[in-house]
């Protein structure tokens, strides 16, 4: 079997350095792109950010990937989500103002209250029914934002505590939202990203 | 106890590398300096040992407004670190800090731009998310036993005025940063008072600047305030220390030590 081929959203925002080194460390083809005809040849796309909200909004919107980024999802296009990457599925944020999201996952992004930010290691407790993120039940992985995507329970996958429970990541069919940053969570992230990405370009 | 029992967010053990002209240093006091090495491996070496966290401080950038050293950032991401880094040095406005994310840090300190200008600091939160902003803040206590804060750009110190306390608490930086730069480079000199004193109530505190020891560190994690702590040269000069300390502080809320193995 060929190697998938990864198509890292480039909308100028986020950390892609990071996410690309590790997909290629993992031995994925990775293409870093905002143009419909390059990614088109791509097997899943990763939505990377780090940020705020309605500043990568308005950028996917000033690139044109708002409409690309619907209609491949509903076309059955996995996309995984990453940080403000999977909140941005989301329909709408609180984050200094409303704005409207992607749209994929139901539900929306409002502030981490009363802790203000959510910075460092904690583990994640995965609801039975997600398989794919099943074998990192119980690990800790490298979180660093201050609002949060809560969806109808049927979208859960996954929830983290400081002190009251919150999602950390979230499915809906090959939509896939992760709060925290496996790229950046060393052995135990490299292994979640790989059973996600095999999992949805698999299924 | 199942792993469910752990289930909180750890405290974070920081590994730190101080850069001057492009290289890896051994700092005594921000003074005193002695060559380690290219920084790249440095970094490297830590993402290895399994830190939490990494703090790469260029610390002569502001110093020569040269901006961020994004030629560094560079080298390290082509490296692709697995573990979350911190950058500090010349960061002058929200380009620079984005500059800096997209090149491989998660997190940016600032320093200089506190003393310059806030209103640009709060600009900054609302392109990168408070998340991302640590105010990075050299302390030291007067004889009177009073907080001072250095600008280390003309040497001058000030105390905390309630404006820079009360912005501190304002939401606009995710922690502060907490540098005991009189000690910076000493084994076991950290000033605990520093953390003690900290007027700002609600912000949680890094502490940085002569730390070295398990029982030091212990006396610090257990500080409901501090949500890591950052140790510099101890950490560089041996291999296993990370893992070492992180044995020897079993008890305390840090993630495990774990080897990393995928590379």
């Amino acid at each position: 079997m060929s190697a998938l081929t990864i198509g890292i959203i480039d909308y100028g925002v986020g950390n892609l350095a990071s996410v690309h080194r590790c997909l290629e460390l993992l031995g994925y083809r990775c293409r870093v792109s905002r143009e419909p005809a390059i990614l088109d040849h791509t097997d899943l796309f990763v939505l990377p950010g780090v940020g705020a909200f309605t500043a990568a909004m308005e950028a996917l919107n000033s690139f044109n990937l708002v409409q690309y980024l619907q209609q491949q999802a509903h076309n059955g296009k996995p996309i995984v989500g990453i940080c403000l990457g999977m909140q941005l599925l989301a329909e709408a944020s609180n984050e200094f103002s409303y704005t409207t999201g992607l749209g994929l996952i139901p539900g929306k992004v409002s502030a981490l209250a009363p802790e203000r930010c959510h910075i460092g290691w904690n583990t994640i407790e995965v609801h039975h029914r997600d398989m794919l993120l099943k074998p990192s039940d119980g690990m800790s992985f490298y979180f660093n934002h201050s609002y949060v995507l809560e969806p109808p329970v049927e979208y859960q996958s996954a929830l983290a505590r400081l002190g009251a429970p919150f999602t950390v990541a979230v499915r809906h069919d090959n939509i896939v939202g992760l709060q925290f940053h496996p790229e950046k969570s060393q052995g135990e992230g490299q292994k979640l990203l790989r059973n996600v990405i095999e999992g949805l370009c698999c299924a | 106890m199942s792993l469910r029992g752990f289930a909180v967010l750890k405290k974070r053990l920081l590994g730190v590398v101080t850069v001057r002209n492009g290289w890896a240093v051994q700092s005594f006091g921000y003074r005193q300096y002695l060559p380690l090495g290219r920084p790249e491996v440095l970094v490297e070496n830590l993402d290895r040992w399994g830190a939490d966290e990494i703090l790469l401080q260029c610390i002569d950038r502001s110093h020569h407004e040269a901006g961020p050293d994004l030629g560094l950032l560079e080298r390290i991401s082509r490296r692709g670190l697995a573990t979350p880094l911190i950058y500090a040095g010349g960061v002058r406005n929200a380009d620079d800090a984005i500059s800096v994310i997209k090149l491989g840090a998660d997190r940016v300190c600032v320093d200089a731009l506190l003393h310059e200008s806030p209103i640009r600091l709060q600009g900054l939160a609302r392109k990168l998310g408070a998340q991302a902003i640590i105010a990075s803040l050299p302390l030291s206590i007067t004889g009177g036993g009073e907080i001072v804060w250095l600008d280390y750009r003309s040497g001058q110190q000030q105390v905390l005025t309630p404006e820079v306390v009360e912005f501190l608490d304002s939401s606009f930086a995710s922690e502060v940063l907490v540098i005991d730069w009189v000690h910076e480079g000493r084994p076991v000199a950290f000033d605990s008072r520093l953390v003690a004193r900290f007027p700002a109530s609600s912000i949680p505190l890094i502490a940085f600047g002569g730390l070295s020891e398990a029982s030091q560190l212990r006396q610090l994690l257990q500080e409901p305030r501090v949500s890591a702590v950052a140790v510099g040269n101890a950490l560089n000069y041996r291999e296993h220390n990370i893992s070492k300390l992180k044995t020897a502080l079993i008890e305390q809320p840090l993630r495990p030590h774990l080897i990393q193995c995928s590379r």
